[in-house]
């Protein structure tokens, strides 16, 4: 139902995903921006603080700010003021190693903060094999300081084969935290790349983790437009991707793409440095052709009511074409698997 | 039906869409889709028009429209409580 109202265009994005800086403190192997050192030409902060005043025009709902990790920005907590004095709500992704009591009190003094601190296993070497000595516990300390306050805290875990099996525990973990869990898909982007054949979860895996999250009510998944759980998608009626419909991207240096997963010069729909963020949404060529995509090839699948042809950036970066549907899409995973018994018979 | 308030939950956001209106709760995150067209502007739901003076101006069916949309955003969170 509300996918006719999106189709008919929304005047500005629901939510903006800004990757405020390239800068990080760790190099996760499955960073989908292949972070580390900061860009050259990141935006000022006097550019920054325009893109607020630019999202707030545009009344922009909400923010979610990734990078890189954003605390790495010495302006960070100025553009987040600014964000807030003018209501915008802001969900704020990191990998918690820079939090402290007195940072954390301070973030809580407004109620337009949401935080979700990354983590990748349930057992320490699952997940510092992925992101680094010391960055389990140093989620856990984050966490365990955050989940007392005021503010919305979520733990958030990118699906790997690593840590598939250990996704049960983690839901259990953060239930005994007091905050909430969110699994974001792994996709073949940044670092992802390099990473893909050894990361990414098999379709068996895949399957096993659809099943479990249909029957785990309470756990969000990071889709390009949203953090909802399966419940919530379903009664907004919210089943396609969301890239330039209902979100975009701006990177570190002002440059806008459909969406955090596309950001190279194919995907670029404009820079914050020639022209307004309105006038990006409104009239870039690029914007437009994501708001046209039609996924043809998956529209007699039985599950296409629930997808539309899935992520046309995973189709990009496996297939280099994003109207080809989601190469890793459910369907897929159940017919690879099928042709992979098949071959075990054979041989 | 009785008219109430009409002022937006301070943690509720509108805004006017070609279809309408478009409500966001910071709390969910949620969203809500209004078909009211030109009926209603985002100012409504500042709170300073009183809701029976407007629905007053309104013909029957769009006052129906309004008063269906003011219940649905009450059950659903999106309004202060009076």
């Amino acid at each position: 139902m509300s996918n006719r109202f999106v189709e008919m265009g929304l005047r500005s994005p629901v939510n903006l995903t800004w990757e405020m800086t390239q800068a990080c403190n760790l190099k996760c192997r499955h960073c989908l921006s292949s972070s580390g050192t900061a860009a050259p030409d990141e935006l000022t902060t006097a550019e920054a603080l325009s893109l607020v005043d630019q999202i707030h025009a545009s009344r922009v709902f909400q923010v979610n700010i990734g990078g890189g990790e954003p605390f790495m920005r010495p302006d960070f907590e100025e553009i987040l003021a600014a964000c807030h004095e003018r209501g915008i709500m802001t969900c704020i992704s990191t990998n918690g190693t820079l939090l402290n009591k007195e940072l954390i009190d301070r973030l809580a003094a407004t109620r337009l903060v949401n935080i979700q601190v990354s983590i990748d296993g349930a057992n320490r070497e699952t997940c510092d094999a992925i992101r680094g000595t010391g960055t389990f516990d140093a989620a856990i300390k984050a966490l365990k300081l955050l989940a007392p306050t005021t503010i919305a805290t979520s733990m958030n875990t990118v699906l790997t084969a690593q840590n598939a099996g250990e996704i049960p525990a983690l839901y259990d973990m953060s239930q005994s935290l007091g905050v909430s869990l969110r699994v974001s898909r792994f996709r073949p982007s940044g670092r992802g790349v390099d990473n893909w054949d050894e990361l990414r979860p098999t379709p068996t895996q895949l399957l096993a983790f659809s099943a479990w999250l249909s029957e785990s009510g309470d756990v969000r998944t990071g889709d390009s437009f949203f953090s909802l759980t399966t419940q919530e998608r379903q009664g907004l009626g919210l089943n396609l991707c969301g890239a330039a419909k209902l979100t975009a991207c701006v990177g570190p240096n002002g440059n806008v793409y459909p969406c955090a997963f596309l950001q190279s010069a194919p995907f670029k729909a404009g820079s914050l440095r020639e022209s307004t963020f309105q006038e990006i949404w409104d009239s870039s060529e690029i914007f437009n052709s994501f708001r046209r995509l039609r996924i043809h090839s998956c529209e007699d699948c039985r599950r296409f009511d629930q997808c539309h042809g899935g992520c046309p950036a995973v189709a990009w970066h496996l297939k280099n074409e994003i109207s080809g549907g989601d190469p890793e899409c459910l369907e897929r995973c159940v017919t690879t698997i099928a042709e992979q018994a098949k071959d075990a018979e054979a041989a | 039906m009785a008219a109430a308030g009409n002022k937006l939950h301070p943690a509720c956001r509108v805004r006017s869409e070609k279809f309408g209106l478009l409500f966001y709760d910071l709390r969910g995150p949620r969203l809500l889709f209004a078909e009211t067209g030109a009926l209603l502007e985002p100012d409504f739901f500042s709170g300073n028009e009183p809701v029976d003076a407007f629905l007053g101006q309104l013909d029957k069916r769009d006052k129906n429209r309004v008063e269906s949309l003011l219940v649905k955003l009450r059950e659903k969170g999106y309004l202060s409580e009076q």
